[in-house]
């Protein structure tokens, strides 16, 4: 049986299948649904608009947070460490805000949340571990503990600030935006902390640094989890 | 859509019209009742005129409006699951729609039936909505490779299925 021998067959299963006259009262109930008189409204801004004010909304909490705690983390950087690591969690920043603009309109392309989430902590993961070789594991605990708290403390406004962004479009699949928008928040938190916390120990940074986004993220995914859920009942 | 976002009544009125048939065989292709299908429809237009916002003019909107209707489809198929498992059933159910039998070949919802969600998703997209591969990766925020892959497989099985009915020599007569 060739292809087209089944789309044929499909087609005639489709003639005899469902009706194609839809009753014309459930189109009038449609048109009924309309408000009485429909206010303009003005197309949303270009994805790429979006994507500048995430990146600039993550950008800015790292900053105001680092200030807040106090940089004391930048300055015992190398040079190369500093090359690295920026532009590291910024890309993972760009790709999450492009994930997270994804979700903010009906069809607005390829769902890559968890992309997102898999970049924003494998990438930064990666570079750390080439960049510190000091394997101490002395205060492993309570100085990570510190640092994963600060860095969420950090990535609670961040989401708060990127959901209402996003509300500004129509979120059909809260989970997926959920996800998104906790990594992009996650990173804000790893900004800061890398602008922030003076500790170069390779254990505590690759466990206690990128724990921040993964935190984030599954408690985005959380959230939308529970908004979804809500919305339903 | 663009005169829809500019608060024309009849530019509204006239997408209603237009692409409510096949929103509609969309929903019936599903396994659903009528009278479900016309309550998706209805929901789907409200969602629509809430998100019209975000369609930008330019843009196909078949793809804009399948994604907010399959939405539709997927967030009330689980409100009716959660109902079903919390209550217990007193009465009878309305009758559900049954399509025509016919012995000159299978219907489409017994086809259907035998594939997974995400396949019949797609299948339904392709050949009763008749959008072009492009419009269903937009429509399910999926890859052009994804929705292939799909349709492959659901042709696959589907070959299988009517082989099993006896389908392959009508189709052998047919060439």
């Amino acid at each position: 049986m060739t292809p087209q021998d089944m789309d044929r067959i499909l087609a005639q299963a489709a003639e005899r299948g469902a009706p194609k006259n839809i009753d014309p009262a459930a189109i009038g109930r449609a048109k009924a649904s309309l408000p009485g008189s429909l206010a303009p409204v003005r197309p949303m801004g270009s994805a790429l608009a979006f994507v500048s004010v995430l990146v600039a909304v993550f950008a800015a909490v790292a900053v105001c947070g680092a200030v807040a705690f106090g940089i004391h983390g930048f300055p015992v950087l190398s040079a190369i460490r500093r090359a690295v690591i920026f532009p590291v969690v910024f890309s993972g920043a760009c790709v999450a805000a492009i994930a997270s603009i994804r979700e903010m309109r009906p069809a607005g392309g390829r769902r890559m949340g968890p992309l997102a989430l898999a970049v924003a902590t494998l990438t930064p993961l990666a570079a750390f571990a080439g960049l510190f070789r000091d394997y101490n594991f002395q205060n492993f605990v309570p100085e990570g503990v510190k640092c994963l708290l600060a860095g969420l403390v950090c990535a609670i406004p961040a989401a708060i600030l990127i959901f209402l962004i996003l509300r500004r479009g129509f979120i059909l699949d809260y989970r997926a935006a959920g996800l998104a928008t906790g990594t992009l928040a996650g990173l804000a938190g790893i900004g800061m902390l890398e602008l922030h916390c003076p500790i170069l120990k390779a254990p505590h940074i690759l466990f206690w640094h990128v724990a921040v986004v993964w935190v984030s993220g599954l408690g985005g995914w959380l959230a939308g989890w529970i908004a979804e859920t809500a919305k339903r009942k | 859509m663009a005169a829809y976002q500019q608060g024309d009544r009849d530019a509204a009125e006239a997408l209603i019209e237009r692409a409510s048939p096949q929103l509609h065989r969309f929903f019936m292709a599903q396994v659903v009742s009528r009278r479900y299908a016309d309550d998706l429809l209805q929901e789907t237009w409200l969602r629509i005129h809430q998100a019209r916002h975000t369609y930008r003019p330019g843009e196909p909107v078949l793809p804009w409006i399948y994604a907010i209707a399959r939405h539709t489809r997927v967030d009330s198929y689980r409100k009716v699951r959660r109902t079903e498992v919390r209550e217990q059933q007193v009465d009878v159910l309305p009758e559900a729609f049954t399509p025509a039998r016919s012995h000159s070949g299978p219907d489409l919802e017994s086809l259907l039936r035998t594939l997974p969600e995400s396949q019949r998703e797609v299948i339904v997209m392709l050949k009763v909505s008749e959008m072009t591969l492009e419009e269903v990766a937009r429509a399910t925020s999926s890859s052009v490779g994804s929705v292939k892959q799909k349709a492959h497989r659901a042709y696959q099985k589907l070959r299988q299925v009517l082989l099993d009915m006896g389908f392959g020599a009508a189709a052998a007569r047919m060439d």
